[in-house]
């Protein structure tokens, strides 16, 4: 009897997981996907290591192996300055999107506890910035700030008396004019993200905290944050390398000016390449930019949960 | 009833700081509109005012009118449609085999999809123009959306991998007992129960492609070819300053449909978002 339900479960796995059928081997469902990752990924990230070795331009086909570019880098004086401002960007951006996102996402969270009519209105707003597209997003900011008379923050400050600010013609105020359009148009997304982790925090750690006595802050510093701490560093690792990666918003916004006060690593890259044709410097810059990428994605990886197979 | 006071102070409070945060997400869209349905000679009346005293359409008249700007449109639909689609093609296959297969090189290509989204297109288009200039990939479409459909493939694939581990094995087990074939239970069972996370995916790609910049500002110099945020861009470098009540409106034209879409379908897109991030 049992004898003859296994060798029918035996008849029927083979029936089931017919070996020789094509489409039971996974290789084949993932090989597109594959080959096109490793065409657009894998071999350019190759050849812009190996275009960094080299002196090619974008105007003569012909190059030669050479450190040259990257004893150019040693010498730049102005890298100094890149590096300053492109961390200032990132670093600014990355702290006030998580503050300022993780305030809303609280605020929506109580609104939903409580049942406040208008909490999907607010979440709305905010991610309407997202969706901006990054010119657009740099068009607009550049109408807040703009010194002339359409201006809108120097029309406010001048109804209430106060002088003008150059919003982005000071190069040391330009910086931060750029990093509040980048708050502006990033914040959603963190607000996303930390809005759910907030949701799946259980309940009953509250509740058992409040049988404790504790008030609402030691509740949000001895659950709330704790509970959302694998949550908040993996934000910060996506949005450390958006920003870094952050490009359209700036060259709309202020082309890299005044003077170069706002010229990011990203297009201070472009600028190289596409504009001085100057395939081996840029692609010195590309690297970098690369290798920090490499740097926040290894610790990203490790951040993960990982997968309890089946 | 100590409590409730303290709890419609607490309400108060959040309120006020919903109207804070309306303000600074709202208020830079609201002006960009105000600006847009304003005559020229409005523009530069200098107190703020947000309803203009003689708004005026003209503007988004004068923006359809131009011979480029309704090609931008058409551009920036082709390019993140094809790229979204695309990306359909390649992610779907691979997002279920990651789910429903073990295999070794399973983590490394998981770590990949992951890694490669981290990349900026930036990097990539450095040393790819070189090539796709030689071969002639350069000003034209095809070249553009497979380099569209690469930036969206991993995404595509993390999402829908997301939501395809969802669907019960059982149902395609059923499936291949009463005889199918595991690409036909894929075909009739796991795509149909897809569409939803498909759907999000698909839009959510599609949105983004609307903003993809980079891609199309170094492949495609033929303005005839651009997409919107790369016409828009162009047209912010030739407007003069008098004319700053159309570049208004043409930045509105370019942001509206995006959010539109998000809108309509935002419950979806938020949701398969999440999930690979939150889950675990």
């Amino acid at each position: 009897m049992t004898e003859g339900v296994a060798t029918a479960n035996a008849a029927l796995r083979t029936r089931r997981r017919p070996r020789w059928r094509i489409s039971e081997h996974p290789y084949i469902w993932v090989a597109p996907l594959t080959l096109l990752l490793l065409a657009t990924y894998v071999y350019p990230a190759v050849e812009v290591v190996r275009f960094s070795f080299t002196n090619a331009t974008l105007l003569n086909p012909e190059y030669e192996y050479t450190l040259r570019s990257y004893q150019a880098l040693q010498r730049n004086t102005s890298l100094g300055g890149l590096l300053w401002i492109t961390f200032l960007f990132v670093f600014a951006s990355v702290v006030f999107q998580l503050l300022l996102g993780l305030l809303i996402a609280l605020a929506l969270n109580r609104g939903v506890n409580r049942n406040l009519p208008g909490v999907s209105v607010v979440r709305i707003v905010i991610l309407s910035s997202w969706i901006v597209p990054g010119v657009a997003a740099g068009i607009v900011w550049q109408l807040i700030f703009s010194e002339a008379s359409y201006g809108f923050l120097n029309s406010l400050l001048r109804d209430v008396g106060l002088p003008p600010v150059k919003w982005l013609s000071r190069p040391d105020i330009a910086i931060w004019s750029a990093v509040i359009a980048n708050i502006w148009r990033g914040t959603a997304f963190s607000m996303i993200l930390l809005y759910a982790g907030l949701v799946i925090i259980p309940k009953s750690l509250y509740e058992a905290a409040a049988v404790d006595g504790a008030s609402a802050w030691r509740q949000f510093w001895y659950v709330t944050l704790p509970q959302l701490r694998p949550i908040l560093l993996i934000n910060t690792i996506l949005i450390s390398i958006f920003t870094l990666n952050t490009f359209d918003l700036i060259l709309a916004l202020t082309g890299g000016g005044p003077g170069r006060a706002t010229e990011v690593l990203s297009l201070y890259a472009y600028n190289l390449v596409f504009r001085n044709f100057d395939l081996a410097n840029g692609s010195v810059i590309a690297v970098v930019l690369l290798a920090i990428s490499v740097v926040f994605t290894f610790f990203y990886i490790r951040l993960l949960p990982k997968e309890n197979e089946t | 009833m100590r409590m409730s006071t303290k709890q419609r102070l607490g309400d108060a409070g959040t309120y006020l700081a919903y109207l804070v945060v309306c303000l600074f997400f709202a208020g830079p869209l609201l002006w960009l509109i105000s600006l847009s349905i304003r005559t020229a000679a409005e523009v530069y009346v200098s107190d703020i005012r947000l309803w203009p005293q003689n708004p005026t359409l003209d503007n988004y008249f004068s923006v359809l009118g131009n011979q480029l700007f309704p090609r931008y449109l058409w551009n920036g639909l082709l390019l993140s449609v094809a790229g979204a689609f695309g990306a359909m093609l390649f992610a779907t296959p691979a997002a279920y085999a990651l789910s429903r297969f073990e295999f070794p090189a399973k983590r490394p290509v998981m770590i990949g999809i992951l890694a490669f989204q981290m990349i900026s297109p930036l990097v990539i288009m450095v040393p790819l123009y070189r090539y796709m200039d030689r071969i002639g990939l350069t000003d034209s479409h095809f070249g553009a959306s497979m380099l569209y459909i690469a930036v969206a493939a991993p995404l595509f694939t993390w999402m829908l991998k997301g939501f395809i581990d969802g669907i019960p094995r059982s149902l395609e087990e059923a499936a291949m007992i009463d005889g199918c074939t595991r690409f036909g239970a894929f075909l009739r069972v796991i795509m149909p129960l897809s569409l939803p996370g498909l759907t999000s995916a698909f839009v959510l790609n599609a949105i983004l492609g609307w903003s993809q910049f980079i891609i199309p500002f170094i492949l495609l110099s033929k303005p005839a070819l651009q997409p919107i945020a790369v016409g828009i861009f162009n047209f912010q470098g030739t407007y003069n300053t008098t004319s700053t009540q159309v570049l208004a409106a043409a930045s509105v034209l370019s942001i509206v449909p995006a959010i539109v879409t998000f809108l309509v379908l935002q419950r979806f897109i938020i949701g398969a978002l999440t999930a690979g991030a939150v889950k675990g």
